[in-house]
């Protein structure tokens, strides 16, 4: 997992719960990093886990709360980096849209060995898209949040239903409807 | 501040210090790699240019030393760039004067160039566009063109080119040699239409003479003495070949004369059947070792072909004991046959002149003369060769191929 989404989330943690937080979840995990994270390098996934389960039980939040919020945060460290690509559309379903075979595309090209969930459209119109997330990760919930931030950003709201086909939540649908 | 707080601190700093240097070994890391990348790219681009170069510079030798015309022009018409033989061709200087293809076109053939210029534009190309066109003073010259589009990176046309052939010459040589196959034809049919006119015109003269001489013998029977009656004699004969040396030359103008249906022809019993029917003395065999092929043709030309030359080979056949061959051999794309003899023999210094009409070695009654002319056309008709070898006082062998049809 790229050590942007390691920084990243213990920034946020700091931020939402101090630094103790950190210290805690980071000391409590088994970590063959040591909990050190550059936004450059890359660790495990299972890493991740640990700290999230952590963070979890300290904070009593579920997990899948705070996957949804960092998902809501991660949008606005994309846009820093990336802004780029996502002023090449003028809707987020549009972005939404394209995700699969625009975006993931261009990843890949700077990336070659990004692991990387797949959104398959299987309806889209003005106003609705129907995606099939897949990822071995289970972060659907992250998906959420950043779906909902997408909308956020180009001054739209959405209702997103969120259909997991399995318990494991690794592969899920996501019925988006834009407000009108 | 508590000494858990500080202990914390130091921990956090402590991880940030070890992140930042592993930042540092990474960002290292890449650096290298880009920078070898970037002398592989170098070593790469170099040689890429080095084929461009030389592409290039190909392209521009082939383009200068085309000796067809070869022009650029925008999909509107408008020449862009010409190689010195178009320059040539047309008279224009595009450095000085702005040419559009359509000034280019012989206005008769308009209708054509547009027509031409539709398929160009909707299916890529045209081939053998030919038609005339105006150079810039207004000469007509007559020109060969195949033309293409030319497509920039993302498969858009944005130009054609083509190539023009001067065919002015060929087309007037094309022209000519048409005029004169035509009056060919002509002189060619009158010329077979005469021989046919003359040899019935002098063949009813010659039965009259018969029959006028046939009544002169039965009439005065009585008052002619031998001498008298051994001249008539004679003038029959001569009468007779008189009338074989017309059919002969009747035959001769016939051969190409009728289209024969083509067909398997079997010319072992095609041979055997000459042998039963031409006179052969019983001093002489005509052996057939191996089994003549059946080969495609027309049976009437085949029979004249071998009829004419065993007729040959028996006639002039001196040995108390003759004997005639016929064998045959399979070539690629020609059936070879041989006919060989123990006759007199033909010199050497003879071969020209056997083929040709009305040439008999011998003067001899019984030959005309035309025999080898006939088997000769046969022979060109089916596009082979005729020759001999022959060795005087032994024997000739004949060996001519036809072509499998």
């Amino acid at each position: 997992m790229k050590g942007i989404v390691f920084t990243e989330f213990l920034e946020l943690v700091e931020d939402k719960f101090g630094i103790e937080y950190v210290d805690d979840i980071i000391s409590k995990s088994n970590l063959e990093s040591e909990g050190v994270y550059t936004a450059i390098g890359t660790y495990k996934f299972s890493e991740m886990v640990q700290l999230l389960s952590h963070l979890s039980e300290k904070t009593q939040l579920s997990i899948n709360d705070l996957l949804y919020t960092y998902g809501l945060h991660f949008f606005s460290v994309l846009q820093n980096s990336y802004n780029g690509i996502i002023e090449q559309y003028k809707q987020p379903i549009d972005l939404l849209n394209a995700i699969e075979n625009h975006i993931h595309v261009e990843v890949r090209k700077i990336y070659p060995d990004a692991e990387l969930p797949t959104f398959d459209v299987s309806h889209k119109d003005a106003s609705r898209i129907t995606m099939l997330y897949t990822s071995s990760r289970g972060m659907y919930s992250f998906a959420k949040g950043l779906i909902e931030s997408t909308f956020k950003h180009y001054g739209q709201e959405a209702t997103i239903e969120i259909t997991k086909l399995n318990d494991a939540g690794t592969e899920v649908k996501f019925e988006i409807q834009q407000h009108v | 501040m508590s000494n858990e707080k500080v202990a914390l601190l130091q921990r956090a700093l402590e991880r940030e210090r070890k992140a930042r240097k592993q930042a540092e070994a990474i960002l290292e890391k890449k650096a290298l790699e880009l920078y070898e990348v970037n002398q592989k790219l170098q070593v790469s681009n170099a040689s890429l240019e080095a084929v461009n170069h030389k592409k290039s510079s190909q392209l521009d030798g082939v383009f200068d030393n085309l000796l067809d015309a070869y022009i650029l022009m925008n999909l509107k018409g408008d020449v862009i760039e010409m190689n010195p033989s178009a320059k040539k061709l047309f008279g224009y200087n595009l450095d000085f004067e702005h040419v559009n293809v359509v000034h280019l076109i012989y206005k008769e053939d308009y209708k054509y160039a547009m027509q031409s210029y539709w398929q160009l534009i909707n299916k890529g190309f045209f081939k053998d566009y030919k038609a005339r066109i105006y150079t810039k003073n207004k000469e007509v010259k007559r020109v060969h063109i195949n033309a293409g589009l030319v497509y920039d990176t993302k498969g858009k046309a944005i130009a054609a080119q083509g190539i023009v052939r001067n065919i002015t010459e060929e087309y007037k040589e094309a022209e000519l040699k048409k005029a004169l196959l035509a009056n060919l034809e002509k002189r060619n049919q009158e010329l077979k239409d005469f021989a046919h006119v003359i040899s019935h015109d002098l063949k009813s003269p010659l039965r009259s003479m018969n029959t006028l001489i046939y009544w002169l013998k039965e009439d005065y029977d009585s008052v002619l003495d031998d001498d008298a009656c051994e001249i008539i004699d004679k003038l029959s004969t001569k009468i007779e070949k008189m009338d074989h040396l017309i059919g002969g030359v009747l035959e001769y103008s016939s051969i190409d004369k009728v289209e024969q249906p083509l067909e398997k022809v079997d010319i072992q019993e095609l041979v055997q059947d000459i042998v039963s029917v031409i006179y052969i003395p019983e001093n002489i065999i005509v052996e057939i070792p191996q089994k003549l092929p059946t080969i495609t043709g027309d049976r009437f030309r085949l029979q004249q072909l071998f009829q004419n030359i065993l007729t040959n080979a028996v006639l002039y056949i001196d040995k108390s004991r003759g004997l005639v061959k016929v064998t045959f051999e399979e070539l690629k794309t020609h059936w070879k046959f041989y006919i060989e003899d123990n006759g007199v023999g033909i010199d050497r210094k003879y071969q020209k002149k056997i083929f040709e009409v009305f040439q008999s070695l011998e003067k001899s009654d019984h030959s005309t003369g035309i025999g080898l002319s006939i088997v000769k056309k046969i022979i060109d008709f089916y596009e082979g060769e005729i020759d001999f070898t022959s060795t005087v006082g032994a024997g000739t062998c004949f060996h001519f191929t036809l072509k499998k049809k």
